[in-house]
């Protein structure tokens, strides 16, 4: 976590847009009328978040466009321990 | 009198798909009572289904098989038929190989719950220590309530009957199991109180609930095996601490008898279904109401909701997702509500639906009927958001004091505490 940049690691290539914008406000970075850098180099960097959470984050973009059509299973709880941190990061990404 | 609010144009919410049926066998005479499916159960682990077929009958299915068949010969199913090909010449039962009973009870049957001596996922680990009466590993049992007070357990795996309960003076109108694999029982019954039996201590009879004042109609154990819920006549609505088998508060709200009660997968949220037409959603830890499901518009006026109205709520139930619950209303439907909007998402149709259970999976929802037939549909799922997963765990192990205590934004606070 030490102030190193964290980029959407594991997700890249056309699939990684499709996941990432399962997350509302990627959505609206990545293609809002505003002028991002990350329009540009369609890189979405999150500094202050941890990577675990991150690493949790993406986990669950892929599972929820894998299942959302066959939806037999809920994909995996976050423990409690993690589960606060990741929740505050989870409501600013809005997903 | 209307079914949805004004707002909602009724055609357009979303009829659910059946899945199938299980209808009663005909009876060999006409009675006009005793046919009544007055409870559905799935096994927590989700291996059989139980009903009560009316006339003294329970039927056990292997829950698996049951649904192949659905889908193989269609939706309708007469129970015995025998394009149900379930193995039935191993009556030396095991797990792996489960089979179907048909099992007389003697008398007729109001209430069933499976219980387990393996805990459920995520609950509190218990140490179990055998009494005499000592049941194997992974035991699985059937309680069966009846209409003379006695309680009869089962062994699902062989149908044979372990034990009698006898103490309680009237109708068994519900019963439900521990969900931490201690194999504690309770029975809520018209006599008015509660009982609390240990059946790995040979059925003893550990404590009575005493408090309501009238027909207790049922009860439910919160997730973490802390706290029971009791409902009843006369607007009863009890906690109680099963620790120390203290009550903890009454909840205040409905206007008539309350009928039903569940908790959410994570015990943040407790479901209640009354005569008065609603459905109040409480959080039960500090005893307030977070949502009201109404099923009659306008809604009665208070004095009215007390008495007689033809929209008495008989049914409601949580999904495992903890993020729906479905509703049985005498207006011949059956709703499946999501917690956050005030409006059905989908609706069945169903006539004199009695009890209604999600199954273990959440992919499936019965409803007992009148008759002793169970109809099935399948439930609205979606990918729960990512948030709503974080919510279930922390509130899986916080209760609402503990998170009111938490240094997070007031918007993440009242996420965490259902108010949104």
């Amino acid at each position: 976590m030490g102030g190193e940049e964290e980029t959407y690691v594991g997700c890249e290539g056309p699939d990684a847009i499709e996941h990432a914008l399962t997350s509302g406000t990627i959505k609206a970075m990545l293609s809002g009328p505003g002028q991002f850098a990350e329009n540009k180099t369609s890189e979405v960097s999150f500094r202050e978040l941890p990577s675990h959470g991150l690493s949790k984050v993406c986990m669950y973009f892929t599972c929820k466009v894998r299942r959302t059509n066959s939806s037999t299973e809920t994909p995996e709880f976050p423990t409690p321990e993690r589960a606060l941190e990741l929740l505050m990061a989870v409501n600013f990404l809005d997903c | 009198m209307a079914s949805f609010p004004p707002r909602v144009n009724e055609k357009e919410i979303v009829r659910s798909r059946t899945i199938g049926e299980l209808l009663a066998p005909a009876a060999p005479f006409d009675k006009k009572c005793g046919r009544e499916n007055w409870t559905v159960a799935f096994a927590p682990d989700g291996s059989y289904f139980a009903w009560s077929q009316g006339h003294r009958t329970v039927k056990l299915v292997p829950w698996s098989q049951c649904l192949k068949n659905f889908l193989l010969h269609g939706t309708k199913n007469v129970a015995n038929s025998n394009s149900l090909r379930l193995s039935r010449q191993n009556s030396d039962g095991q797990k792996n190989n489960p089979c179907e009973h048909t099992i007389d009870c003697g008398d007729i049957v109001w209430s069933l719950a499976f219980g387990s001596s393996v805990p459920e996922k995520q609950s509190r680990c218990v140490n179990i220590e055998w009494h005499r009466f000592r049941f194997g590993q992974d035991q699985l049992l059937l309680a069966t309530g009846l209409s003379n007070g006695r309680i009869k357990i089962w062994d699902v795996y062989t149908g044979k009957l372990l034990l009698n309960l006898v103490d309680h003076t009237e109708v068994i109108r519900d019963l439900t199991f521990a969900p931490d694999g201690s194999l504690i029982l309770v029975s809520a019954s018209r006599d008015k109180t509660l009982r609390v039996w240990d059946l790995k201590d040979d059925g003893n009879m550990m404590k009575i609930l005493r408090g309501h004042q009238n027909w207790v109609y049922s009860c439910a154990f919160s997730p973490d095996s802390s706290m029971l819920c009791s409902v009843g006549a006369s607007k009863a609505v009890f906690l109680w601490n099963m620790d120390k088998y203290t009550m903890i508060r009454k909840l205040e709200g409905h206007h008539h008898d309350v009928v039903a009660c569940d908790f959410s997968p994570d015990g943040a949220l407790l479901a209640t279904a009354s005569y008065d037409t609603r459905v109040y959603i409480w959080d039960p830890h500090s005893g307030g109401i977070l949502m009201e499901f109404g099923h009659l518009f306008p809604p009665p006026t208070p004095i009215f909701a007390g008495g007689a109205n033809d929209r008495w709520v008989r049914s409601v139930s949580f999904s495992h997702d903890g993020l729906h619950i479905a509703s049985l209303a005498d207006d011949k439907m059956v709703r499946f509500w999501r917690i956050d909007e005030d409006c059905p998402v989908q609706v069945a149709p169903l006539s004199n639906g009695l009890c209604c259970a999600f199954s273990t999976d959440g992919s499936v929802l019965a409803a007992g009927t009148h008759d002793g037939s169970v109809y099935f549909w399948a439930t609205p799922r979606q990918v729960a958001s990512l948030q709503h997963l974080c919510r279930m765990s922390i509130r899986r192990v916080m209760p609402t004091q503990e998170v009111q205590k938490l240094p997070i934004p007031s918007k993440v606070l009242e996420f965490l505490l259902y108010r949104i």
